[in-house]
């Protein structure tokens, strides 16, 4: 899944030289946090509901009619920020998920090789995308699966859902960092009766979870 | 308890709903719990017929199923047949596989639950009860979850379509009813409330309070997902608030009733923990409403329930009870025991109703009851504002 399949390439823009009151207007009409600054058509830097915010006097020390004129006289380029971290459109989303997270911001303006603007992706793109990849593929049993940090094991454990059980996995997820050395893997089967499953994945050795194998779920209920 | 004429929808050949004999969706439930209604005096009186189903037509299949899932299922049902495309409609699957005669079977499943409506919209019964019905997984161009085609949907359709009535569909089996909600999700004439186990874990893993319909249908699709090992006490409680005040708000003219009694301690397929309390007063709470709202109309079917020999009898006995206004004695008959214990691989249970107070106490009752009245709030105060009566009535 790449940035180009989750971007918005239709995306509000101002220039260096429009006003902040202009960029203000943008961002509540269209709901929008963000706004990449383009000049001649290439990225200039980009300006945030909140850099304007924070940029402008307090009401508490300055009149309405000031903190208009405030506005309608300073220009974007006096409190853009110039050094954007940008994304490519053929980046991955989870590039662009890093670049969000490890620079705790809220959108990445995505150019190409000449710094052209082709559109912006935000966090609830990023977020949207991980939701989905996230769910169950259709009507399915999700079961939680301990699986040994060792090659061939995932290969064993689906080759009893799906091979032997002829289950289809309609969602697979494998966390890349287990405890103990074992992974816990969240298996969506299509099935609504898993029992034979869970029981031939328990007879070769795996822990399974249904509803979870977390201890405070199931508290009490395992007898 | 006051006595409605009640038909019960029966006839041992729907038992020809029938996958392979080591499938959990056994037929077998159906001939024991219409066994001990039987057993107790309960049907087949005056007031208390019993009438045949009879088979759905195409026409009443095609109002809710796709032409090319008809067809699929029709060539399907021929011994031998070539069945490589099955799974793009979600058949041949270990859950929903393809049998000799499957089309036919599931079209007299169907068409009981259409006599059902027929003989409730025509006023020679108040309520009926088709105990093989309930198949609420089916979709408009595929099976699922054991179901083929749906009666529960086609029933619906042809209450639209014959009497243009509101209906309120009502699903407390333990998996969300999404094949109902999906065929009627753009729909404002038919209102589908399902209260289930939470889609988190089980499947089908859909029936969130956010799934509340689309378009003109925006505000008639409403699910209240109940927490893993929810017990009677919250999930009653529920129940008695949240069916009388979407029906107060909706004002139907009939409710359709999914009865699935999977929710159960003892079902194998589900994590909730009902008590056989919860049939009894699921049954009496809609009947109520019914009786209040809608002269007393309930088309009532079966559904889900797994637990064949020891829960399904002794619910759908319950069902059948409230819905015929019948007292149904607790002393389950010796003739009955003796007849089928020899065959149930389990004890068979010798009261209708069960004793809880023997029953293990959830660890987390507290939290998990706390959490189900937060998702009740939840959903009304995302769906009741969408409900075209809301606020009138109250």
């Amino acid at each position: 899944m790449l940035v180009k399949h989750r971007m918005s390439a239709d995306v509000w823009s101002v220039q260096p030289g429009d006003s902040l009151a202009h960029a203000l207007r943008l961002t509540r009409e269209h709901r929008i946090r963000h706004l990449p600054v383009v000049q001649d058509g290439e990225l200039a830097g980009i300006v945030s509901d909140r850099d304007i915010r924070l940029a402008m006097p307090s009401p508490l020390t300055v009149a309405d009619a000031d903190r208009a004129a405030f506005l309608e006289g300073t220009r974007v380029d006096q409190v853009m920020t110039r050094e954007v971290i940008t994304a490519g459109l053929l980046d991955t989303v989870e590039d662009a998920a890093k670049l969000l997270c490890r620079h705790r911001i809220g959108s990445l303006p995505v150019v190409d090789a000449h710094g052209r603007l082709l559109g912006m992706i935000t966090e609830t793109d990023v977020l949207t995308a991980f939701a989905e990849i996230f769910s169950s593929g259709g009507p399915s049993s999700r079961l939680e699966v301990l699986i040994p940090d060792r090659p061939g094991e995932l290969a064993r454990a689906l080759g009893i859902v799906g091979g032997d059980l002829k289950l289809n996995v309609t969602s697979l997820m494998v966390q890349p960092r287990g405890e103990d050395g074992r992974k816990t893997t969240i298996f969506h089967v299509g099935t609504i009766d898993p029992r034979e499953a869970i029981e031939a994945l328990e007879r070769a050795g795996f822990t399974v979870g249904w509803p979870s194998l977390e201890a405070d779920l199931r508290r009490g209920m395992d007898a | 308890m006051s006595a409605h004429r009640t038909a019960l929808i029966w006839d041992p050949s729907v038992t020809g709903y029938f996958f392979r004999p080591d499938h959990p969706f056994n037929p077998k439930r159906l001939e024991l719990a219409v066994s001990l209604i039987e057993a107790l005096g309960l049907a087949g009186g005056p007031d208390t017929p019993i009438v045949a189903p009879r088979q759905a037509t195409d026409a009443e299949l095609l109002r809710v199923h796709s032409a090319a899932y008809v067809d699929a299922v029709k060539r399907f049902s021929v011994a031998g047949a070539d069945t490589s495309d099955a799974f793009r409609y979600g058949l041949g699957t270990d859950d929903t596989p393809v049998f000799p005669g499957m089309h036919e079977m599931t079209a007299l499943v169907c068409g009981g639950t259409i006599r059902a409506a027929e003989l409730v919209m025509g006023g020679e019964v108040t309520r009926a009860f088709n105990i093989c019905g309930g198949l609420h997984h089916a979709h408009r161009d595929r099976g699922s979850g054991f179901c083929v085609y749906s009666d529960l949907a086609a029933a619906i359709a042809w209450i639209r379509e014959a009497h243009g009535s509101r209906v309120m569909y009502i699903d407390y089996d333990a998996h969300h009813g999404d094949g109902v909600q999906g065929i009627f999700y753009d729909d404002p004439e038919v209102l589908t409330l399902s209260i289930h186990e939470s889609g988190r874990y089980l499947f089908p893993g859909t029936g969130f309070v956010d799934e509340l319909g689309d378009g003109e249908g925006y505000g008639y699709s409403l699910n209240l997902p109940l927490e893993a090992f929810s017990e009677d006490g919250s999930w009653i409680g529920i129940h008695e608030r949240l069916i009388a005040e979407v029906a107060e708000a909706f004002r139907p003219d009939v409710i359709v009733l999914q009865n699935g009694c999977d929710g159960h301690l003892q079902d194998p397929l589900t994590h909730l923990r009902a008590s056989t309390r919860l049939y009894e007063e699921t049954v009496r709470i809609v009947c109520e409403v019914a009786d209040r709202l809608c002269g007393g109309r309930v088309v009532a079917t079966g559904g889900g329930g797994y637990a064949v020999w020891t829960v399904v009898p002794r619910a759908w006995t319950l069902v059948w009870a409230g819905l015929s206004g019948q007292h149904a004695p607790d002393a389950i008959p010796r003739e009955w025991l003796e007849r089928w214990q020899g065959e149930s691989p389990e004890l068979l249970p010798e009261r209708l109703r069960d004793a809880v107070e023997g029953w293990p106490a959830v660890p987390r009752r507290d939290e998990i009851t706390a959490t189900n009245r937060r998702t009740f709030e939840s959903l009304r105060r995302q769906a009741y504002p969408l409900l075209r009566g809301w606020g009138l009535g109250f």
